[in-house]
């Protein structure tokens, strides 16, 4: 009963497809598209909230940790002052060396070409400077005399290291004070602090990337099903993808922000001692936040790495369960 | 011109016996037909490659013409979109609505909002399921998810539509409802081939009937032998 091929028993109607339409149409259909997936993302996230809750307080811990270093790092650069500004050199003078030497031996320094600047500072300055800035002023009352020798603030054009070395070898001078090693100390620690929070940060970064990553994989995987199903209905990669893009990317959102709630206690938690550790040395200092462009750019950073996240996970799910070698 | 033209298709799978040996056939448009055979016979296997779930190991499969061969990477997900596909088990996702489940193909086209709800329901009345589009698909019977599978698989109006044992798990007057739901698919310009293993609803339908057996294509019936 081998037959041959029969024609079709009925002459089809012209059929109406589905046929990509205009641009205009197309854009219309992509904008919804995205705020579809963008809603019910987030529509899937608030479901679970005890589960969000742990990914998202998981992740803001992890971004809140280097920012907190970052930003304590810059608060103690901003409290020790600049380095560049506080390479002066003080030239302590001998007893015997009067206001008006000192002014000549500063005009001679000061016509040296590494020389940026010298300023005569008088004991009488001195003294004067000393009582505003000390506690020690009432101790001073108790002397004869004033014991404070004339000094020379010298501002190098340089690190001042030979400038100081000259200074020294003066016959006028007693002391010669130059800050530079324990300034370049300072700024070694700082640059090295600097450093660890990079580290810290792509170290933490990665974590994010990951907590996001498995986060989405198993919401992939609770929906393999269903990425199957849109697989055989013609979905592309973009189209499956585009959900778990939104979901990294509220995740990434909703820890950025729980981070920088986190760093506004610890700023409040910390802002009170430290004031008044600061008032004790008679001068005053408050915490500097991210501020509102830094808080913008860490919330967008944050949903940007729970995007990439997202990405790659739903990648690697992408690769792995494509039917056929397409 | 055929839709649709196997051209000594083979199909092997490693370490097992040929799933497709040297089948040619073609179908026309507009055409129904079924494909038939005993369990392991290939029919699934014939299907998937129409579909691009597989490709053939030796031959080449034509549709509109165009060598399945060629079409690779991104070009894939645009022709399932011309193929529709009903599954035994539905597949419908079941935390969607009757509605959305319809939906999916048409927001994979990137067909605009007013549209989709225009043509759901308008697929979901051909099915007789006007009145159950916000119902989750466990609300409904296996018959009326089926149903809902059919319709998602026409909503697009796919040129051809492939049905893997639509039937399977459904009682008898069931499938003989869903089966003349496809045999009303043609008049609408989508060609339908079915895999079925049910001979005897296979034959009641008195269309054109594909016989495998174990890879093999053992007879190409037509209705009028079928009658005979």
């Amino acid at each position: 009963m081998n037959t041959k091929a029969n024609k079709p028993a009925a002459k089809p109607a012209a059929a109406e497809r589905v046929k990509p339409g205009g641009l205009g149409s197309r854009l219309r259909a992509w904008r919804e598209q995205h705020l579809y997936s963008l809603v019910s993302s987030l529509g899937r996230l608030l479901k679970r909230p005890f589960a969000t809750g742990l990914t998202v307080g998981v992740m803001a811990i992890a971004i809140a940790l280097p920012l907190g270093l970052g930003l304590a790092l810059g608060n103690i650069e901003r409290f020790s002052g600049s380095v560049s500004e506080s390479r002066e050199i003080g030239v302590f003078l001998k007893a015997d060396v009067t206001v008006a030497q000192a002014r000549d031996l500063a005009t001679g320094i000061g016509a040296r070409p590494d020389v940026a600047a010298v300023v005569v500072r008088t004991p009488e300055e001195g003294l004067a400077e000393f009582r505003a800035m000390s506690d020690l002023a009432g101790a001073l009352e108790v002397l004869d005399e004033n014991p404070l020798p004339t000094v020379l603030v010298v501002q190098p054009r340089d690190d001042g290291d030979a400038l100081a070395a000259d200074l020294r070898a003066l016959p006028q001078a007693e002391v010669v004070q130059h800050d530079a090693a324990w300034r370049q100390r300072l700024s070694a620690w700082l640059a090295f602090g600097e450093r660890l929070v990079q580290v810290v940060a792509v170290l933490l970064g990665l974590g994010v990337l990951l907590v996001v990553g498995n986060t989405v994989r198993l919401d992939i995987g609770a929906r393999s099903e269903e990425i199957a199903v849109l697989q055989h209905l013609g979905a592309t990669d973009a189209f499956v993808r585009r959900p778990f893009l939104y979901l990294g990317a509220w995740y990434g959102l909703a820890a950025g922000l729980l981070a920088g709630v986190l760093l506004a206690v610890a700023g409040l938690l910390l802002q009170g001692r430290l004031s008044a550790l600061v008032a004790s040395y008679g001068s005053q200092f408050d915490l500097a936040g991210p501020g509102w462009r830094g808080s913008l750019a860490l919330l967008a950073a944050s949903a940007l790495m729970g995007w990439l996240g997202a990405w790659l996970a739903t990648g690697h799910h992408l690769r792995r369960t494509r039917p056929v070698d397409v | 011109m055929a839709l649709l033209r196997f051209d000594n298709v083979s199909k092997a799978y490693p370490g097992s016996a040929p799933a497709l040996s040297e089948v040619s056939f073609s179908v026309e448009e507009g055409e129904m037909l079924f494909v038939t055979g005993h369990s392991g016979a290939g029919k699934s296997t014939l299907l998937r490659l129409v579909h691009l779930s597989e490709r053939p190991s030796r031959g080449t499969v034509l549709v509109n013409e165009r060598n399945l061969a060629k079409v690779r990477g991104g070009k894939v997900p645009l022709h399932r979109r011309q193929v529709g596909v009903v599954f035994q088990d539905h597949r419908l996702l079941t935390d969607r609505s009757v509605f959305d489940n319809v939906a999916l193909p048409l927001l994979i086209a990137g067909t605009p909002g007013a549209e989709v709800g225009k043509r759901v329901r308008a697929v979901l009345d051909k099915v007789g399921l006007g009145d159950r589009e916000r119902s989750l698909p466990l609300q409904l019977s296996t018959g009326e998810q089926q149903r809902v599978g059919i319709a998602r698989a026409i909503v697009a109006q796919p040129q051809l539509l492939v049905a893997d044992e639509p039937t399977g798990n459904l009682d008898p007057q069931l499938a003989a409802e869903i089966m003349q739901l496809f045999a009303s698919l043609p008049a609408l310009g989508t060609t339908v081939i079915v895999a079925s293993h049910d001979l005897a609803l296979v034959k009641r339908m008195r269309r054109r009937v594909l016989v495998l057996d174990h890879g093999k294509l053992l007879d190409d019936i037509s209705p009028e032998d079928l009658a005979a």
